[in-house]
This record gives C-alpha cells, structure tokens and sequence, in this order.
C-alpha cells in the first residue's frame, strides 16, 4: 500500500515536472527575439520542422547520430576514454538494472518465461549490473576530485546525482545482503514455497541454508550431524533449487552478507531487511520524482537533442523552433564539464577568478536567467565579461557529448546582455575613452599632466619608446588606414604620428580617446616602419588596455 | 622530425581545410604531429587584457616546453602573438614572475625555451627548397598567384622573424618550387582588416574590399592566403558584399594545398572544395605527366 501510494505519488510528480519543463521550452526565452514567439508559434514550428525531418532522407543522419553520439557515446570517447568508461558503465548499469530489476515484473518476464529474480542469469546479472553503476559513480568522482575544471565547477546538482545514485546502488547491495542472511527471509520462503510443516525437517532445510547459502539462523535452529544435512539437501532439491539459484551468485551482496554476518542476526531481528527495504525504493523514487529537475533528465532530453542537432544548422532554422530548441538546450545541460575541461580560455580564471568564464558555468547562468533569476548588476556585469573573453573557437559545442549547440547560447547571451545594456567592453571602453577626452577637446584647453605619466605604460616593455618619437611622420605614412582615407585627420581623428606625440606632451586622454587608438589595425607597418624604434602599434595596444582597465574600474 | 601543431581557436572549426590539407602534407614529408591540446594564444585578449593574453600564450609555449617540441602554427595572427609575448616574458622579469607563479599552480614551468615557428618556415629552412623540388611530381605551369604575406607573421620583423618585411621572399620561394608565380600587387604585405572585425565593422569589411579590389586588378588566377583570419575576411566580404566586392578571381588557396598538389596528393584529399571561392580549377592546371617537367630551383630571389 505505501509502495503504491508513494510510487504514484512520484509518478505524478515526474509527470507534472515533465509538463512543466515542456511548457517552459515553449516559453523560456535567452534574447528578445525568442521572446516574440508565442508558445504555439514555438510548438508548431518544432513539430513542423521535426515533422519534415523524420519524413526526409535525413532521417538517416539522425538514426547514425542517435547510434553513435547517443547508444556508444562516441563524443565523450574522442575526449576522455576515462569519462567514456564511466560513463558507459553508468548507462548500461543503471538501465540494465531499470529494465531487468525495477521493471523486471512487467519486462523481464514477459520476455522471458522462466523469471525469478532470486534465479541465474538475473540473481548475479543484477549484482553485475549494480557494480557496473558503482564502479561508474567511482570513477566519476574520482575525475571531479582530480580534473581540475571540473573539481572547480562541481555544484550542488552535480552532488545530488551521484549521492542519489550512490543511495540507490549501496542500500540495494546492502538489502540483498541482509536477506542472504536473514532468517526471517528464509522463513517467508519457507512458507510460500516449500510448504513443510515438520519440525525436523524444517531444521534439516535451515542446516543446509546456513551452511551452503549464508543464512544465520538463531542459535539451536540448525544441526550439523550429517543425517540431518542430507535430508536437508534432498529437501533443497525438491523445493528450493528450481527457483534460487546459490547466493554466492549474487557475488557482491554475499560478500557484503559475509562480512555483516557477526551482526546478521541482530540486525534481522531488529527488521533491517524491512528497513534497507523502504530506503531503497523510496531513494529510488525519490530519484524517480526528481527526474525533470536533475542531471538524470538528459536520459529523455538527450537522444531527442543529439537527434535535433544532427540535421539542424541554427544560424538556417525557423527562429520560432530555434527558440524552442534554445530552451530545451539550457534543460539539457548535464554540468558535465567536458567543455569546461577543455574550453580554450578557462587559462584565463588563474587571474580573473570569474567563474562565468568557464562554460559549463555560462550556461547555468543563462539558465538561471531564463528563468528571471539574473543574479543582479554584478552577476551580469560577470557574465558579460566571460562572454566577450570567450573567443568563439566553438571547441565546447565541437566536444559537448549531448550536442548542445554553445556557440549559438553565447551569440543569443551577447546579444541578451547587450539588451540589459552591457555591450562589447571594448566598444564601451572605447566610449568612456572618447568621453574623457572631450571636454579638453569641446573647450579648447589642454591639461598637460605632468609627473607619474612616465610610469604610465608600463605593462608591454616597450611602450614607453613613444618618447623616442621626433614626429617624422613615417608611422601615419605607412598606415593602410591614412591611405584609405580622402582626409585622414576627418576621418581617423589623430593620426599615429600625433598620438605618440600627445603622449609624450603627456596628454594620455586625448591618445586614448582618438578613434585611431580605436580603428587601428594592429598591422604593425608603422611600427616596422619608425625610424627611432618607437614601438607605435605595441604603444596603441597599451593605450586600449588601460582604456578597457579604467572602464573596468568604473564598472565596478 | 616531430612537432606540436598550433592549429589557435580558428582552424578547427571555420577552416578546417587548412588542418586537412597540412596535416597530408606534412606527413608526406615525414614529420611527426604530436597529439597535443593547446589553449587560445592570446591574441583576441591582448586588447583589453595584456596579463590574459601574456598568460595564454605562456601556456601553450610551457605545455610545448614539458614535451621537449618545437610548435608550428598555422595562422599567423597565434605566431605573431606566441612570439610577441615570448619577447615580453624575456624582457619583463615582472611578468614572467606572475606567469611562472601561475602556471606553476598546474605543474607546468615556463623556461622561454621553446621555439615557434611557422609552417611556411618550417618548409622553407627544414625542408628545403631543393628537397621539396625534388618532391614535386605535379608542378604548376605559369600558374599566376597573387599573395598575401599576413601582417602579424611579418612584423614586427625583428620578434617574429618569418622574413624580411619589406622584402620577403619565403613564399615567393615555395611558389616557384611547385611551379607557381607570386605576381606583384598591391595587397600583398598588407593587412586584410580581420583585427578590426569586433570593433568596426565598416572599416574592417572596407579593408578588405580594398584586398579584393587590388587582388581582381592583379591578374592573378589564384590568391595565396596563409592566415585563417584573412580567410574569414574574404568569406564575409564575398558573402556581405557579393558582387561588388570585385572579381572573385578564380579562387583561393592555402599553401598547403597547392604543395599538395604538386606532390601529387587529390584535391579531395587537400578538402580544396572547402575554400570559398574553391580553386578547383587548379587540379587541371599541373603538368600532365607526372614526374615528366621537374622545375629547378635557383634559391632565394
């Protein structure tokens, strides 16, 4: 009754999360212009589009990548063999033990006529099959303590699925170890199956139960004269063998049994079995209650992504279904890591300790938001700058084992914070520079600062050489953007030449305010081409840094 | 002779000819690719972080140091930057400071020690010119090639040290070898406006209109580009532009595939239809026997 009602109770749980979560990919938006679909506009063009696919030839493409990135997992394989193995151990562990033990009633033994989960293959299959996941678990955490991106990133989420799993495995290996030695078990069995009522032979059955399964029965119910143990097996024979195979079988558990068997009889009495029993499947539906809300929803999320992701290009798809799509992504995102692991800027955390660098993180982040939990100015003003010093190589969406188009997250994250009015920093740097500089410019007066300049471009070792300048011109003359223009001092605003030299009147705001320090191309001709070793592009580089530092500062 | 291939954050995924094509042709030549995973070089962070872009490229430069392997790069704009901050961290005891301190943190230990070159280089001084003439089995005849040199491997000339800037001949070398001609125009030591992408748009697609523009006017059959970036530029500028930005000549190639070629290799082989626009016109524009006409080399120009 309570194993109904608290199965039910997850059931319904599972599928009011599920509804929930498909209603919230029909109505979670990253940028603005998702925002204008409605949630039918979103469901039409994904079913449309869905619709068209599995009627076309790439049908095709969709079955090889469910086969190969989804059943073999080959994309974590080109990665990490370690996470590979883990994994796959994980996935045919816990859905061998979901089909053949927890649906085992409905599946197994409609498929097979002989079923009795106490009876090989399925006694020692599903010891195999709980080690498998056990081993998998190991080596998962095992990575998270030693990969340092992920021992890094490793949430709350991430803890919950291994701990549930965990609880799962363990309290299943330890209630199968407590009915290999319980007694009480032995008398339900007794009583079902064999139907004896003499003593005697009760006593002779018991023997061969202690002494050949590990049952620990209470002191005085079994024998050990031989007479008695042989009438013991010849009933074994007849009533129990066809039905349960040796416990030893089920090698885990009984290891387990043997090592519990000086405390087995205590802890039978005080109904451990019963215990480990509820704890075992409510952990189990509790894990089950949770699906649509852990890790464990990429189970249905992935296969239906990794198949979407295999004949769409984002940048070609109806917006209405990439809007879906965009949603059901951030859903699908199992906090693995992997592109954490390997993202081409995660170097840079050794000095900005700013998690949203790392794109296992930006995706939680734009998750969150989705949701309408932004974390306030600060937190954007972060997501912000992790998203503009990603370069876009897009390795994480190449690596990403459910497919998760990333790049296209972070063009929608750009575009999302820019609407929240956090662009580009360098075009805001760029701004903030050019408004410094214009009041000595609009009034006509030149603050010539004086002292502590010298010191001011330190950071390339070279910058300083701007004093070597004696204004020849040769710098502006070689620029390709002064030859592109019909009236450069118009067009580009100061010109190399006049640059170096306002910084060695010491007027640092004009130089970096001017649109040249801005436009320029970074094609080191003038500096190749100064006469007196002024390092000019290195000088103009410097000038952007501390442009973007001081935008930086009053950001903050 | 084995090397840590640099392929930056480009290659992989927006020109991942470029990786086909130099990983045949390096193996042809019997070079050793280790397998090796690399982080950005730096250069898109060195506008705004100078301490990001000098840390990433110490990185890479420490991760090639723990194996004892020179690095080759592909794009010119990770070769500039990996030897412009290698200068940095060799004058600046300061910075190198922070950098080993950093690193350290992940076991790794930056010495300065390892060289950075690109493939281009590697060609002309490891293998050689009369080795590689030697190997050419498919030259071109007369094939009029208009190329372009890529600013951040060029200069600053005394950092990178790829060749002279102002008169660079490695790539005129290593056309001649496969029977190809460098024409003279205007684009070929000059930017193709890639930096200037994220900043100003205008101005970086009028950049390299101006290429495309010069390039039409050369004559040339084919342009010879060696840098993602300006790969990248010339895709935009086609795709934004169309037609108006100037006769797309009849294609453009990587170096690589041209060598390719001319060893012999397919044009499939080389992922030639991945360029845009593709030079498939030039599979049929090698010496028909193979082997038959094998050029001479006379050196340097």
């Amino acid at each position: 009754m309570f194993f109904s009602i608290s199965l039910y109770l997850a059931l319904a749980i599972c599928v009011a999360g599920l509804t929930y979560k498909v209603w919230s990919w029909l109505t979670v938006s990253v940028d603005r212009r998702d925002r204008q679909y409605s949630p039918g506009q979103r469901a039409a063009a994904a079913l449309a589009g869905l619709g068209r696919t599995v009627f076309s030839r790439k049908v095709g493409a969709m079955l090889r990548a469910l086969l190969l990135d989804g059943l073999l997992q080959r994309r974590s394989l080109n990665h990490s063999v370690l996470a590979w193995v883990a994994h796959i151990l994980l996935f045919v562990g816990f859905m061998g033990l979901v089909l053949l033990h927890a649906l085992g009633t409905h599946i197994t033994d409609s498929l097979f006529s002989n079923y009795y989960p106490t009876l090989d293959p399925w006694l020692w299959l599903r010891d195999a099959l709980g080690v498998m996941v056990l081993v998998g678990v190991g080596l998962i955490i095992f990575r998270r303590l030693t990969v340092r991106g992920l021992r890094l990133t490793t949430r709350c989420r991430d803890r919950i699925a291994i701990i549930l799993l965990a609880v799962i495995i363990l309290s299943g290996f330890a209630l199968q170890a407590l009915k290999i030695s319980s007694a009480t078990s032995f008398d339900q069995m007794l009583e079902e199956y064999a139907g004896l009522s003499d003593p005697q032979n009760i006593k002779a059955l018991r023997s061969v139960w202690a002494q050949d399964y590990g049952v620990v029965f209470a002191p005085g119910q079994t024998g050990a004269d031989s007479e008695l143990l042989e009438m013991g097996q010849e009933l074994n024979q007849d009533s129990c063998v066809d039905c349960h195979s040796p416990a030893q079988h089920a090698f885990a558990s009984y290891g387990l049994s043997v090592v519990l068997r000086p405390v087995a009889l205590a802890l039978d009495q005080a109904g451990g079995p019963d215990i480990l029993y509820y704890i075992h499947f409510l952990a189990c539906f509790l894990g089950l209650a949770l699906l649509p809300f852990t890790k464990f929803l990429h189970l249905i999320i992935g296969p239906l992504l990794l198949a979407v992701n295999a004949v769409t290009d984002p940048p070609a798809m109806n917006p209405a279904a990439r809007a879906a799509l965009r949603a059901l992504e951030l859903d699908a995102c199992t906090h693995c890591g992997t592109c954490t692991v390997h993202c081409s800027v995660a170097v840079t955390l050794g000095l900005i300790p700013n998690q949203e660098i790392l794109p296992s993180e930006r995706v939680a982040s734009l998750a969150a938001k989705a949701h309408g939990r932004d974390g306030g100015r600060d937190h954007l003003v972060q997501m912000r700058e992790g998203a503009y010093i990603c370069t876009n190589c897009h390795r994480c969406t190449r690596l990403c084992p459910l497919g998760i188009n990333l790049s296209d997250l972070w063009t929608a994250q750009k575009q999302d914070l820019a609407e929240e009015g956090l662009g580009a920093p360098l075009a805001e740097a760029a701004r903030h520079a050019g408004e410094a500089a214009l009041p000595s410019r609009s009034e006509k007066q030149v603050w010539v600062t004086t002292g502590g300049f010298q010191k001011g471009l330190k950071h390339s070792a070279q910058a300083n050489t701007f004093y070597n300048c004696y204004n020849c011109r040769e710098c502006t003359n070689a620029c390709p953007l002064v030859f592109m223009s019909e009236w450069p001092n118009q067009e580009l605003d100061l010109l190399p030449h006049q640059v170096m030299y306002c910084l060695k009147m010491g007027l640092k705001d004009e130089a970096m305010g001017s649109r040249m320090v801005w436009n320029c191309l970074t094609c080191y001709q003038c500096q190749e081409s100064c006469p007196n070793m002024v390092q000019v592009t290195d000088v103009l580089y410097e000038l952007r840094y501390l442009a973007s530092q001081a935008a930086r500062a009053l950001e903050n | 002779m084995r090397f840590a291939l640099f392929l930056g954050c480009k290659i992989p995924s927006f020109a991942p000819q470029y990786e086909t094509s130099a990983r045949v042709v390096l193996k042809k030549l019997g070079f050793e690719i280790a397998k090796m995973e690399f982080n950005c070089c730096g250069y898109p962070m060195r506008n705004d972080h100078f301490h990001l872009f000098i840390l990433a490229a110490a990185r890479n430069l420490a991760l090639a140091e723990a194996k004892g392997l020179p690095m080759m790069t592909l794009c010119k704009c990770c070769l500039g930057t990996l030897k412009r901050a290698q200068n940095f961290l060799a004058q600046d005891p300061e910075l190198l400071t922070m950098v080993k301190e950093k690193l350290a943190l992940e076991g790794l230990e930056y010495r300065g020690s390892t060289e950075v070159r690109h493939l281009q280089s590697v060609l002309h001084q490891d293998v050689g010119l009369e080795r590689l003439s030697d190997l050419v089995t498919h030259p071109f005849e007369n094939l009029k090639v208009a190329t372009m040199y890529g600013c951040h491997a060029l200069r600053p000339s005394r950092i990178t040290g790829f060749d002279n800037a102002y008169t660079p001949h490695v790539i005129e070398d290593l056309l001649q070898v496969v029977g190809a001609q460098s024409v003279p125009w205007a684009g070929r030591l000059k930017c193709c406006g890639a930096p200037l992408r994220e900043r100003n748009e205008d101005l970086s697609l009028a950049t390299i209109k101006m290429r495309m523009d010069e390039w039409a006017e050369s004559g040339a059959e084919a342009l010879n580009v060696d840098c993602p970036h300006t790969l990248l530029q010339i895709k935009w500028a086609q795709e934004t532009l169309g037609a108006q930005s100037g006769e797309p000549a009849r294609g453009v190639v990587l170096y690589p595939q041209l060598l390719g070629l001319a060893l012999g290799l397919s044009a499939s082989k080389l992922a030639l239809e991945q360029n845009a626009p593709s030079p498939a016109f030039l599979t049929g524009r090698r010496a028909p026997a193979p082997g038959a006409t094998k050029k001479t080399v006379s050196g340097g120009q």
